[in-house]
Order: structure tokens, then sequence, then C-alpha cells
């Protein structure tokens, strides 16, 4: 596999600027003759919907959900990241890249992270014009806060809810564009295949899924942005139900090489687990942490109520252990942090596997109204759940996979291994590395989708030689036939388990062996029951009703066959690289402090994987990352 | 956290599709976590019936983290049950008790058309939006984000009512199936804005007549809506919009755009 | 002048209709009990009332116009939103309750009230108004007396007037909320007017037969 990142030479700073005059133009009377599809419509899709739609680019916008407003991005709370330095305090963008980098544990490359930093002031710029109700000063201008291991204050925020806000405004200039009939909204319709002519992205095969029919969609290139695939540990997850790989497992079948799968994160402020009939877990922002205190009882096995412990045998673990980072140190090390004391024995809760986020100084020092004011919409969604007021008692929190850093292998273009294919957002694996930080999954979404993708792609387009293909080209007949194979051998198994029941199993074998903290002798045996539990799926897996009709237990078990597959080649990866870093943590990779421990001789490269067909081991390809303007130094949080 | 669980009588509202009549089919639940949510205790009630080789419940979800706005139906005759400021997947069992009847309905509007049992396509509201809920800004143009200060009261209101997640509960809740809560709510998002004023009087207008072509109701005033809405949205945002609405009609130049007459697209099923 | 037909055509256009009429009968509701507690002055007090109010001659002519034209666009709009509103739901919920705080008696009968109350207003006009009535011959005040005189209509007057102030306690803060005065500094004392009026109104015009029979 060809792994050319394409990214310019020169100065880190100048860099995007050079690529942008590199990239040839279409002219503006040529745009509305491009047909561009875009599949998803999360921060990333409907921003880049909404961008290109503006240039003149005919757009078809793809949506699993009833409404493009549904997509997952609502659920990020804390905040956007950008370089304004409003505070003051010392931010720029070369400080912004490289906390980036340096939060990815130099896993990723300098000139992507640079010019995502770069373009992130353009972004709040954007959102504010588009009317996102950002949280603002007394005096009317916008108001930062730190946020998930930054010691600078470069956070916006709006409330607990910065990413419902932000996929209003992206999903607003969508449906600006959806009237103006320069977007096409395909909403209920989940993209099946990738159609390939002359080995370039030409279309899409999906279901629609009300009516079940399936439809074929011809464009001149085709962008996905479908997210993460953090489903693969459900219910340890935050992801929404629906979140799947299925889109891009496809276009991996079709050739597209995979990124770094390994690389998951593991969010430390989730609230625990009750029962096993839970489908997934509830995320809190890591803003929490800003003003929580974590702590275990000193005693293992201490079954007193929190209040009733006093102040001396507690053990505020992240404080003592990282002093100047204490309960803001990075969510990988505050993860493991809590998995280590939950394995200790002084886990908390029914199940022990929780730690205390405590409140009581903060109320005691900023007032309960500030606390209310600050996460006021936190704490009610808390007692919603488990029923407990977390004014009056601390907060029980349990780390779960959260975001996925690995996705389809992007060049600096964000083209995939595919020509035409282009990926946006959690989907593709560019910017960060091993361990993404708090508040830049939305930056990065945003990024792809309004400043760089309108850029990148009509380079492609312009640069392309592209023949005419049209829905009945046979390519669109074949993907079609193979879809259609492969929904009627999911009807034919007439076994008796549900999708969602394999669903949960594969979690539960991926939490436990591949999770937080892994190594070799679990991998390997996650692996082996990961291909058995698929075997199983094949054999007994039930559905009922048809294809032809609104059917949601198959969409699941569409969504879990893709999942079961893609399962392994996690495992895989997570084996293949030999180092710990950022949230891949192998044991027999670490300090004597317990913390990751770097191969930068060896390892200090882009995993990629390249499907080889059905029932053969993908091949392996590196993508090595060259670090001309940073120096790699060993995270310390101490 | 308790590990108790409780027995339950469900009468679910079951239609194979939007020609379909439609009838209640009724369930027993039993050994039904209490700290499940209610969504999981139907997804509970689902495992039972595909293993036993029936047709599970249809109903719509995703984040249930009760922000994306997918979920909802009427239980008991309340949109997403009988707890305030809640969505459905964030309504917890032990609300419930042991041996309760639960009817759970879709919600039922002209304009949202049932698709499937308790799943409901809610694309008017889409098409609310696209006749005029946003700020016309292209990609590129935005000036210095700072260089236009917000008062921070504004600021607030404007979030207050851009929390809407469009689950369509106001809909379903008012007697009327009206719509005007959440018309109200963006367009108090977007007038308390400095960003929105230039086209508040266009928006204003092209919403509302989109709102009365797509078949919902008139506001009669009932509060229903402000009752159920899961995010506490009120009605003062309703006298905004009515505010917003005859200043835009009596003293602006903008013209109350005239679509086309007929079945709007958004209720065929299926279509694009 | 069609930017007015299309304003007035929309559901808050509509709306506007029923308030600002609403909010006229609001009014006349206030200066009519006004004239009428006359009535607790005695015959003279009354017939004095009524005599000045005639007085007025073009200006009542003109309020009477007015009144029946806001009667008009108010039943027109009302009639047209009851059907509009019972389309927008074709399937009715099974179960179909309230939180508190939303939906009351009040609101909720509205279109009911209306009716009544049309029925009522017909009914008063044809009985004591000077356009069916021959007032040569007696005074108001005896109109009023010998009317008040059959049991079944006082008792049937008497519902009616709990009706109009059904109809009032609603009508009153939601006229103020669909013309968008609705502010959280103002909005509570709207709420309390609307019951207060309500009150008075109903009270007011009920008790009236009672005073009549106490002065004979």
């Amino acid at each position: 596999m060809q792994l050319d990142a394409k990214i310019p030479g020169g100065p880190l700073e100048t860099k995007w600027d050079r690529q942008r005059f590199e990239l040839k133009l279409v002219s503006p009377a040529n745009k509305r003759k491009f047909h561009i599809i875009v599949v998803g419509t999360g921060l990333a899709g409907a921003s880049a919907s909404a961008a290109l739609a503006e240039l003149g680019y005919q757009v078809k916008t793809f949506c699993i959900q009833d409404t493009p407003r549904r997509a997952h991005s609502i659920a990020a709370q804390g905040g956007i990241n950008a370089a304004k330095n409003y505070p003051n305090d010392g931010d720029s963008i070369w400080r912004l890249f490289y906390d980036t980098i340096k939060g990815g544990d130099f896993r990723a490359r300098e000139g992507n992270v640079y010019r995502l930093a770069q373009v992130s002031n353009l972004i709040i710029d954007h959102c504010v014009a588009q009317g996102i109700p950002f949280a603002r000063e007394y005096g009317g201008l916008l108001a930062n806060r730190s946020f998930g291991g930054a010691q600078v204050s470069r956070t916006f925020y709006a409330k607990g809810q910065t990413g419902q806000q932000l996929l209003l405004g992206c999903y607003s200039a969508l449906s600006r564009q959806v009237a103006a009939g320069q977007v096409t909204m395909l909403p209920r319709r989940e993209m099946l295949d990738l159609v390939l002519v002359n080995g370039q992205a030409r279309g899409i095969v999906v279901r629609n899924l009300i009516t079940g029919a399936i439809e074929r969609h011809a464009a001149h290139a085709v962008v996905l942005a479908t997210g993460g695939y953090g489903n693969v540990f459900q219910p340890f997850t935050t992801n929404g139900m629906g979140s799947n790989v299925g889109a891009a497992w496809r276009a991996y079948k079709r050739g597209a090489g995979f990124a770094n799968p390994c690389f998951t994160q593991i969010h430390p402020t989730c609230i625990p687990m009750h029962g096993d009939y839970q489908s997934k877990l509830t995320l809190m922002s890591e803003s929490l942490r800003n003003d929580g205190r974590v702590w275990v009882p000193k005693q293992a096995g201490d079954q007193r109520r929190p209040e009733d412990i006093p102040e001396d045998e507690r053990d505020y673990y992240l404080e003592r252990i990282y002093p100047s980072f204490g309960n803001l140190s990075p969510r990988d090390i505050a993860s493991r942090a809590a998995k280590f004391q939950c394995d200790q024995g002084k886990g908390v809760g029914a199940t022990g596997r929780a730690v205390y986020l405590d409140f009581a100084a903060a109320i005691k020092r900023l007032g309960r109204a500030e606390i209310e004011a600050r996460y006021g919409n936190l704490f009610q969604m808390y007692e919603k759940i488990t029923g407990e007021d977390p004014y009056q008692t601390p907060m029980m929190i349990y780390p779960a996979s959260h975001y996925a850093m690995g996705g389809l292998w992007v060049d600096y273009n964000l083209m995939s291994t595919i020509p035409g294919l282009f990926v946006l957002g959690e989907a593709n694996f560019s910017d960060h590395g091993a361990n993404r930080l708090g508040a830049s999954a939305l930056m990065q979404g945003l990024a792809d989708g309004y400043f760089i993708i309108p850029y990148t792609i009509g380079g492609y387009l312009a640069g392309t030689a592209l023949g005419e293909v049209n829905e009945s080209h046979q390519a669109f007949t074949d993907a079609e036939m193979e879809v259609n194979a492969k929904i009627n051998r999911l009807f034919q198994i007439r076994g008796s388990r549900s999708a969602a029941s394999f669903q949960i199993d594969l979690g539960h074998i991926m939490w436990e062996y591949c999770g937080m903290s892994r190594n070799d002798a679990g991998l390997q045996k996650g692996k082996q029951l990961v291909a058995d539990l698929r075997q199983e799926f094949w054999e007994n897996l039930t559905l009922p009703g048809s294809t032809g009709e609104f059917n949601q237990s198959l969409e699941k078990a569409s969504r879990v066959a893709d999942f079961l597959e893609f399962a392994e080649l996690v495992i895989s990866d997570a084996l293949a690289r030999r180092e710990s870093c950022g949230c891949h943590f192998n044991e027999a990779f670490q300090t004597e402090e317990k913390e990751a421990k770097r191969d930068d001789a060896q390892m200090c490269h882009v995993a990629v994987w390249e499907y080889a067909g059905e029932g053969h081991e993908p091949i392996f390809a590196k993508e090595p990352l060259v670090f001309e303007f940073v120096k790699l130094v060993e995270r310390s949080y101490k | 956290m308790s590990p108790e669980t409780i027995n339950l009588t469900l009468k679910v509202w079951r239609q194979h599709g939007p020609e379909d009549q439609g009838r209640f089919i009724t369930y027993q639940a039993n050994d039904i976590p209490t700290a499940a949510s209610f969504l999981e205790m139907l997804d509970i009630v689902n495992e039972r019936l595909i293993v036993e080789g029936q047709d599970p419940i249809a109903f719509d979800h995703d984040c249930r983290e009760g922000i994306c706005g997918m979920c909802g139906a009427v239980i008991n005759g309340r949109p997403h049950g009988p707890e305030k400021e809640t969505t459905l997947c964030q309504l917890h069992m032990r609300g419930f008790q042991d041996g309760d009847t639960i009817v759970i309905e879709p919600f039922r509007a002209r304009a949202f058309p049932v698709i499937k049992d308790l799943a409901v396509d809610r694309r008017a509201l889409d098409k609310i939006i696209q006749a005029g809920g946003f700020i016309s800004v292209n990609t590129g143009q935005a000036p210095e984000a700072n260089s236009l200060p917000v008062p921070k009261s504004n600021a607030e209101l404007a979030f207050d009512a851009a929390t809407c997640i469009g689950c369509g509960a106001c809909v379903a809740a008012c007697p009327n199936a009206s719509a005007m809560l959440f018309v109200s709510a963006k367009i108090s998002h977007l007038a308390l804005l400095p960003q929105g004023r230039p086209e508040a009087a266009k928006r204003a207008l092209a919403m509302v007549a989109e709102m009365d072509r797509l078949g919902f109701g008139n506001c009669t005033n009932h509060k229903e809506c402000q009752v159920e809405c899961p995010k506490g949205i009120n009605i003062t945002n309703i006298a905004r919009l009515n505010r917003e609405f005859i200043k835009a009609a009596v003293s602006s130049p903008e013209e109350i755009p005239v679509f086309p007459a007929g079945r709007p697209e958004a209720l065929q099923m299926g279509a694009k | 002048m069609n930017w007015v037909v299309s304003t007035f055509s929309t559901s808050i256009g509509k709306k506007y209709l029923m308030a600002v009429s609403g909010m006229l009968f609001l009014l006349f509701l206030a200066v009519h009990l006004v004239g009428n507690l006359t009535i607790y002055g005695g015959a003279e007090a009354f017939n004095s009332y009524s005599e000045h109010l005639h007085a007025l001659g073009p200006l009542l002519a003109a309020a009477e116009v007015l009144l029946v034209l806001a009667a008009l666009l108010h039943i027109t709009m009302g009639v047209t939103l009851f059907f509009q509103n019972r389309r927008a739901r074709p399937v009715r919920y099974a179960v179909d309750k309230t939180g508190g705080g939303g939906r009351t008696i009040f609101s909720q009968t509205m279109p009911y009230t209306g009716l009544a109350i049309l029925v009522f207003v017909i009914m008063h006009l044809t009985a004591v108004s000077r356009f069916f009535v021959d007032r040569t011959q007696k005074t108001a005040f005896q109109v009023v007396t010998e009317l008040f005189s059959n049991e079944l209509y006082v008792a049937l007057y008497m519902v009616f007037m709990v009706i109009v102030a059904f109809h009032v306690r609603h009508g009153l803060w939601s006229a103020f909320q669909t013309v968008g005065a609705n502010h959280p500094k103002y909005m509570p004392f709207f709420e309390k007017l609307s019951a207060i009026f309500a009150i008075i109104v109903g009270v007011g015009f009920g008790t009236l037969p009672m005073a009549i029979s106490l002065m004979n």
C-alpha cells in the first residue's frame, strides 16, 4: 500500500498556505457540475456538507438518524479549543499545536496538528457568527475555561452542551443549503457499500431504513464522516446506540487503509454501571474535574458512606501521584489510575467499580450557586440516572470507552488510500495520535469540515480525470448484489440469539482483554474469543421481520456483523504495537512508576492495515512519523 | 442502585406502517430492574420478543443521554413520561410501581406520521428550520469572534432557547398539535443575538408560514408544551415569536412567503 | 392590502385577531359591569345610567358596530382555529393527561364556553336590547326586573355568567400572551388579573338578579 502523506515541505507555519496555493482550483462555474456525497451529519459531515454547498458543489448528504441534528456530536459536553489567547495567559497557535501533539504521545503528524491549531481560531469566529450561544463574561465578550489537562484557558463552551450547540450551528448551515437546493438531504439511510470505478470512489449503496429499499447514489467524490467505533466496547462506552463502524469498515473492505485501530480513548468521568441490562454508560464532562476532587478510601474494602470517611482516611490519589496536574491529569492517566485503585479493592459503590468525585470543597469555596452555574445540568443528569444528589454526596465515576483516535488512514488532504474517498472527523485517524486532549474533538471535526475539505476536495476534483459514471454502472449493480446477499445471509441463519446480545458479549470481551490495560496473553485470548463469537453469530443469530420494511433488528445485526470483524483488527493492531503510548497501554511496556513507555526508535509510526480478502490476515504497513520541529519527550504530569 | 425489580403490564401501540390502522397490544413485562431506564426496559422486552420469534417494538433512540432528541413516546398520556424535564431515555423505572399498567403511544400529530409502532417521522421540524432557522453566513466570512459583544443576559436567554433538542414533545403534548414552542425556541435563540437581527423579520415570517403549511395546529396557550419540554423551554419564547412575527409583518418590507399548496412532501413516507 | 390578508391568514395572525377582539370584549365587559352595578343604586340610578348611555347616540352606535365586527371576527377565527386544531391531530390519544401547570378546565373549554356565550348574547340581546324590546313603555329597570322575575331565566342566566367567567379566566392572560406581552416581570400580574377579573365578572353580573330581588 502506498502511504504518501503528502505533507508539504517548508516551515511548519507555512505548510498549509503552501498546500492551499499548490492545490488546483475548480472554477466557480464548474463547481455545480461536481456531485459530492457526504455520509454522516455530525460536526464534520454537516459542516463539510454546508461548506461544500456554499462553494457551489452539488451535495448529497446521508445520515442514519431521522434528522441530521441527532448525530452523536451532540453529546460532547465540555467545549472546543482554540488558540485565541483571550485570557492573555500565554497561549498561542504553537502552544496549542505542541500540547495536542504531546497529548497524543507523539503519534500524530506535525503538519496535520499544526494546521488544526491554525484553523482553530477561524472556527470560533465562524461559530459565533452562526449564533452559537457560547458562554460570555459580563462585558459581553467570550468566556474561556481550562479543560482536560491544559494549563491555559483556551476552551470555549456553552454550558455543558457545547457539542449540541455547535452541531445545531452546522445543522442550521446545512438546512440553509438544503433550502437553497444545494444539498439533497437523505436521512434514515445507512451506507452499506462504497462503489469504486477505475479505482476511484464514485458512489455508495445505501439502505433506506424506512422502506428497506436498497438505493444507489453516484458522485464524483465520497466524503465519510461517520464517526468512531467506540461501540465495539458496548456497553462500556459513551457512544450513542446507533454509532457504528459499518461505513468505515465497508470502505476498508474496498481497499481503504485502516490506521491505528487500537488507539481508543477511555474517558475517566462516566456514571458507573448498575446492571447487566444497561445499554451504555453516560459520560459526564471532565470539566467536572476542574472543581471536583477524585478520591478513594485508603482502606481497601471500606464500606462506610463517603460522608462518614474522615479526611485523613481518604486517598486523593491523583493529587498525590501527580502534584502539578492533580485532578486535571490527562484522560488516560486518570482512567488507568482509577482502574488501578479499583483493582486494589479500593473501588466504591455497589459494584466496586467506581471512585468518588467530590465537590464538597468546591461548594464550600465557591458556593453552591456557582457550582450550579458551572455544572448544573451535569449534576441534574447524574441525579436523574443514579437517584443520588451530588450536592450532598460525592459523585461516583468510572471510565468508559469514549473516542476513537484510530480510523481510516488519510493523507494531509484528508483523502484515504482510495482516490476520491475523503474521511473527516472521528472517522479518520489523523490529528490526535495515541490520545486526544479534551475539547479537541469538536475542534477537529469542524476544522476538517469547514476549513480543510473545501480546499482539498477541489484540488482532487480539478486535478483528476473523472469519467462519466451513473447509477446504472456495473459496479453499482455488483455492489448492490453483494449488499443484498449479505442481508439475505443474515436472515437465513435462523438461530436463537438476538444481535444485541452478541454486541454486548463482544463489548465484554473487548473491555476485558483490549481495554484500558492490555497484555499479550489477554489480547491473544481476546482475539480467539472474538473469532469464536463471530462464528456463533453466523450460526445462531435470529432476525425478525424482513428487509423490505422498517427493521431495527436488521440494522443492528448488520452493524454487529461489522463490529465482529473489526474487533479482531483492533486486537491485531494492539498486539503489533510493541510499546505503550497514549491510550494504548501494554503492561509489558511500562516504566517503574507504571507509566506508559514509548519506543520511539521502533514504533514511531502510524500502523496501517489493508484488507486482504475474506479469511486472510490483513496486510500491515507503516507510515513513519517524522518530527522536524518538536523534540520527543516523555510525558510527565508529575 | 438497588437490585429491585418490578412487574409491569404494558399496553403498547403497534402499527406495521403508515397505512396500517394500528392497535394496542398488551405485554407482560416481568422482573424489570428499577434502576433501568425506560428504553432499557423496552430493550429487555424486545430481547424477549426476538428470542420468542416475535416482532420487537420499534422505537427511535440514539444517545440515551437525554440530548439527541431522537427518543420519545407518550407514556400514560404524557410525552416522555411523568417526570419533569426528562427525555424517555432518562426516565427511570424507579418512578413506577410494581403492578403498574403503562400505556405507550407514539407522538401523535398530522405532521408526524407514524413509521412503525412508536417511531414517527419528524422531518416537518427540519422543514421549518430550512425555511429560516439559520443565520446566513458562509464559511470564511465571519468577523473576529470578540468584535461583537453580546450582553450576558441576552446570551443566556438565547442559550436557554437554543437548548431545544427538536424531539417534538411540545407538538405531542399540545392539545392542538401545535409546533409553536419549537418554532419560538429557534426564533428566540436567533432574535436575541445581534448576529441574528439582520434576518429576524424574514426568518419569523418564513418559519411561521412553513409551520402552518405543514399542518401543525395553532397555539391556544394551554402551556402543555412548556410542562412537557424536556429542556424546560417556556412560553415566554412563544410571546417573543408573536412579537417578532407581528413586527415583521407590519413594519418590515419582508413579505410572508407563499409555499406551494398541497400535501407537504415532508409528510410523504420515504420521500427524498 | 394583500399583506394584511396574508398576515392575518397565518396561525399567529388569526390568534392576534382573536386576542385583540377578545381584549375589546374584556373592555366591554368592564364598562358594562360598571354600568349594571348601578342597579345596586336602585331603579332611578339604573334608569339614569341607561338614559345617559343612550344619549351618546352616534358614539354608542359606533361602539355597537365595532363590537359586532369584533364578534364576527372572534367567531370566524375561533371556528376556523377549532377545526384546524382538530385536524392537526387526526388520531387522538388513548390516554391523555396533563402534568399540572398546563391546560386547565378553562383553557380546554374555550371553544364550548365561547359557543355558549354566543347563545347567551343572542338570548340577552333579544330580551333587553332596544332593537328587540319596546322601550317606550318601560324603563330599563322594569325590563330587567321583569326578566329576572322568571326563575328559570335567572337560573339560566347565572349558569351563563359562570361560563363567561370561565372564558375570561383563560382569555385575559391568553390575549396578552398572544399579542406578545409576556415578560417574567409582569406576566404573573396578568395571570392573577385573569383570575380576579373572572371572579369579578362572574360575581358582578351573576348577583344582579339577587340585587333586584332584594330591592323588590
